[in-house]
């Protein structure tokens, strides 16, 4: 420890950090632009120069080292002189133009200016004009002589995003902050420069002059977007969500959050949103009261129960609803006497179901994802899927550790990747028993009965050998099955091959988590029990009556075919949604409810982390939160248990106090089948675009211009595009059961032979059947 | 006791005040004939509200929202909306002269000299909603005027 004094307060700092961290400790204000806890030191804008005893000239805090016995002074004379000076400069060039500025009341340079600056300036010559440039539909860098050159953007896109989108280019007065020749920024986290940039140069184009900063009024929230459970704090004006904004947590989402969860708010205020519960009569819909449409429900669903059986209604939601809401749908359909619920629409394979030891999760903390020192990252598109989770995975190679990916696709994550095994899905089992055979191998280790058989006589690929070599080389291992192995048909197979391998290599294992509620609805028992149906079966096997809780059926599920068919020819499907959106074809009634922003409710993210919310702002129109609507529906249908006065009373009985201990990946008696697929015709790569999720990223107009929105392609490695007699930029119909879509082919070679890749939740697609599977293609 | 009754027996004091009448019967009178005659006004005089346009005919609010924060009274809403050659501008503007105080505040934080208090006082209302100001009315007293809001602008400028 090194002992320092600022303005006369001892200090003790580990050796190596700065004034500026020292200062920290003691809760002292340094003013300073381009330093940021979260980013590297530049020392480019010499706001923080403070005045060191027996230094010859002012030192910048942020780039000074802390050294045994200095004597820092912030507010001498010296200093404050120092800084004046700096602040002269820094507005030389600087737009008066706060009045019009989205930034003014919340802007740095206003609040250092106004505390640190002098009276007046000097500089009577023109101020240099910098041209706005185009950035995208996020985010406006009209006024780009505003930028000070702090180079906190610059830093962001290398450090964090892990892309350097925007640079520096050219030097002193002609210095400016600009994109690659005629490129956009569209890292998944470019929202965050927003943030970053401490003046109003990088602004929010869907913001962009809707309010003031102090008009706004400050409410915390959860993110529903993905299973991170990201910290937001939406900022609310006249009764409507205006922006969001991150809300520190250094266990969740540090500083940051994803452009997903930053912009998203824009569908909630979509037109597309429902106001008024409707029911469904003579084929023509008509508004109704709440009483009324409630009551025609439970009359139905009575009629249902009373005359084919009650295991003829089945609920399906989407984890993006809230516990409370998972917990009452199950509650209801239950108390129906019925079993057949399910929130895992996108899942194709439920063996595993009754055979877990506990709800599946992450495995480990968020944090210490990156302080892994070897990750094995199975089955996902971890940046589009989880753009927070990439960064931290980033995080542990920048540190040294080595990430191993097995995928059936090779999109950029923006980081090294030591070993990659990119293989068809049918033959992602195989890879994952070569690497456990490798390991095995080496190791000598006895493996349990259910993978002995499987592992035995394969013999592992060099690929595998070497996955296998890097697993077992690290000290602090993590296994981390994505969105794409959970959707899997072999999902439980995955899942047993990547515990076993976890099992050798010391690591800790588990599911990056498909949505925000993906281990709620294990905990608040939101699946089938015996005898029930799970998702997949309850669309296989049509039921009379659906209860569908934010599910939009053609984008949400597994077989989008299926589930529409399913609906159609089903008695009564009641959707209970935010939106009027595709059901309005065979709904029956739809119930509108309030989003997230509007409902009390708890997230439990893929860490285990159970928060909860309250809403932010009041629902629209006549849309009422879910948790009341199934409650109220409880009550009429006469299920006991039904009378909760709040979301917290509903809490109480669907969570336990600590769910630490309900948490485990533990799989047992999944036998892993030892015959390799054999796969016929072309395989189908689904991937869920970052901003196809769920409804409210869907209506999200901003999100929608982005290039991660752009109508889905058909990908396919040039040799087999080729096979077709079709190039890229053609355009190919292709076709799964009886549905088909036309899109545009692309050649991807980073695609393994025999696949193609199309993306599913997109209404391009939602024609399509299965998202896993056999598909054809040929040219339209 | 004396003194008091020779000034009640020669109606001293009535002499007084029949000299003060009499002095005020021959001198200059200051009663205006309103609305014939008005009194003088200073250059800061804050009257009538009214939002001023650039020689041009360019309304001057950039709708900085700074005199909606400012005013004490609450009386101005502002609603801002980008105009499609991507200025800043306002879609309303309203000042509720039922709730202004005329404490001037709105047009001391004018960045741009945009709303301004006229010297306009004798504006009335039949209706409570009639002093319901806006954008267009405002614009309205801010044209009729401009000549001399811009000469007390002018006038006044040496002490900002």
């Amino acid at each position: 420890m090194i002992n320092i004094e600022i303005d006369g307060q001892a200090v003790a700092v580990e050796n190596g950090r700065t004034v500026m961290d020292a200062a920290h400790e003691i809760g002292k204000y340094i003013p300073h632009f381009c330093y940021h806890k979260k980013l590297s030191i530049a020392a480019s804008c010499r706001m923080c120069l403070v005045q060191v005893e027996k230094a010859p000239k002012p030192l910048p805090a942020c780039a000074t080292p802390v050294v045994e016995g200095m004597k820092v002074h912030t507010h001498s004379e010296y200093a404050v002189k120092a800084q004046q000076g700096v602040m002269e400069f820094l507005l030389i060039n600087h737009p008066l133009d706060c009045p019009i500025c989205d930034q003014g009341g919340e802007c740095m340079l206003q609040d250092v200016a106004m505390g640190y600056g002098g009276v007046g300036t000097r500089f009577t010559e023109a101020k240099h004009q910098v041209l706005g440039k185009p950035l995208g539909a996020l985010i406006s860098a009209e006024e780009m002589s505003r930028c000070i050159h702090c180079t906190r953007c610059v830093r962001f896109g290398q450090e964090v995003a892990g892309v350097m989108e925007l640079g520096m280019a050219n030097r002193g007065e002609f210095s400016a902050i600009m994109t690659f020749v005629q490129s956009s920024v569209d890292s998944e986290l470019s929202g965050n420069m927003i943030d970053l940039c401490p003046v109003g140069a990088l602004t929010s184009k869907p913001f962009r002059y809707t309010a003031r900063s102090w008009e706004l009024s400050r409410r915390k929230s959860v993110s529903p977007h993905d299973s991170l459970g990201s910290n937001l704090t939406v900022q609310v004006k006249n009764g409507r969500v205006a922006r969001v904004t991150p809300l520190e947590n250094e266990a969740v989402n540090e500083c940051w959050i994803s452009d997903r969860d930053r912009f998203s708010y824009e569908g909630l205020n979509s037109a597309e949103r429902l106001t008024k519960p409707m029911l469904k009569q003579d084929g023509k819909w008509i508004e109704v009261e709440w009483q009324a449409a409630l009551e025609y429900v439970a009359n139905a669903l009575r009629q249902i129960g009373n005359g084919a059986g009650a295991e003829h209604i089945g609920a399906l939601a989407t984890g993006t609803s809230t516990a409370e809401e998972l917990y009452l749908l199950q509650k209801l359909v239950r108390g129906l006497g019925s079993e057949n619920v399910d929130f895992r629409l996108r899942q194709a394979d439920f063996s595993a179901d009754g055979k877990r030891a506990g709800a599946p999760w992450l495995g480990m903390e968020v944090a210490e994802i990156g302080k892994a020192d070897r990750l094995l990252l199975v089955g996902s598109f971890l940046r589009k899927d989880h753009p927070l989770l990439a960064h931290r995975v980033r995080d542990a190679v920048k540190k040294g550790g080595q990430l191993n990916v097995v995928h059936s696709a090779d999109d950029d994550l923006l980081v090294d990747v030591a070993n990659k095994a990119i293989v068809a899905p049918s033959d992602l089992r195989a890879v994952l028993t070569q690497i456990l055979a490798a390991l095995a191998e080496s190791k000598q280790a006895m493996l349990s009965n259910d993978v002995q058989a499987a592992v035995a006589g394969v013999v592992p690929s060099a690929e595998a050998r070497s996955i296998a070599g890097s697993l077992a080389s690290g000290s602090n291992v993590a296994v981390l099955l994505g969105n794409f192995a959970a959707q899997h048909p072999e999902a439980a197979q995955l899942q047993r091959l990547a515990q076993e391998i976890a099992a050798l290599t010391s690591a800790k294992f588990g599911f990056l988590g498909e949505s925000a509620n993906s281990v709620g609805g294990y905990l608040v028992n939101a699946v089938p029990g015996v005898g029930g149906l799970n998702a997949a079966a309850m669309l296989d096997q049509p039921r009379k009556a659906y209860l569908l809780l934010n599910v939009e059926a053609e984008l949400d599920t597994a077989n989008s075919q299926q589930a529409v068919a399913a609906m159609k020819a089903a008695d009564l499907v009641v959707a209970m949604s935010a939106y009027k959106h595709g059901a309005v074809d065979y709904a029956d009634v739809l119930l509108p409810i309030a989003p997230f922003t509007e409902t009390s409710g708890t997230f439990v993210s893929t860490e285990g982390r159970v928060q909860s919310f309250k809403g932010a702002v009041k629902p629209l129109g006549e849309a009422r939160p879910a948790w009341k609507v199934l409650r109220v529906l409880g009550n009429l249908l006469d299920v006991a248990g039904f009378d909760y006065d709040s979301s917290e009373a509903v809490r109480a009985d669907a969570l336990p106090e600590n769910v630490a201990p309900a948490l485990n990946n533990k799989l047992d008696g999944v036998a892993v089948s030892a015959t390799a697929n054999v796969a016929a015709g072309l395989q189908r790569v689904p991937d869920v675009p970052i901003y196809a999720t769920d409804s409210i990223v869907r209506r999200a107009p901003s999100l929608q211009q982005t290039r991660d929105a752009a109508t889905p392609t058909v990908a396919m490695n040039a040799a087999e595009l080729a096979k077709l007699g079709a190039g890229c930029g053609d355009s190919v119909k292709v076709s799964q059961g009886q549905g088909s879509a036309t899109l545009v082919a692309k050649a991807d070679d980073t695609l393994p032979a025999g696949v193609v890749r199309v993306a599913a939740g997109h209404p391009a697609t939602a024609a399509l059947g299965a998202m896993f599977g056999t598909i054809s293609v040929e040219r339209a | 006791m004396i003194q008091r009754f020779f000034k009640t027996f020669l109606l001293l004091e009535l002499l007084k005040g029949m000299a003060l009448t009499g002095r005020h019967l021959f001198e200059r009178k200051i009663t205006v004939q309103y609305p014939d005659e008005r009194t003088p006004q200073s250059f800061r005089f804050r009257g009538l509200h009214a939002q001023r346009r650039y020689a041009n005919g360019e309304e001057r609010c950039i709708a900085c929202k700074l005199c909606e924060a400012v005013c004490p009274a609450l009386a101005i809403k502002i609603e801002v909306a980008q105009r499609a050659d991507g200025s800043r501008r306002t879609t309303q503007y309203d000042i509720d002269l039922t709730k202004c105080i005329f404490c001037g505040f709105c047009e001391e934080s004018c960045p741009v000299d945009a709303i301004v208090e006229t010297r306009v006082f004798d504006y009335h209302g039949e209706n409570r909603g009639d002093l319901y100001y806006t954008k267009e009315m405002l614009l309205a007293v801010g044209d009729k005027h401009e000549a001399q809001i811009a000469k007390d602008r002018a006038a006044d400028a040496k002490y900002r």
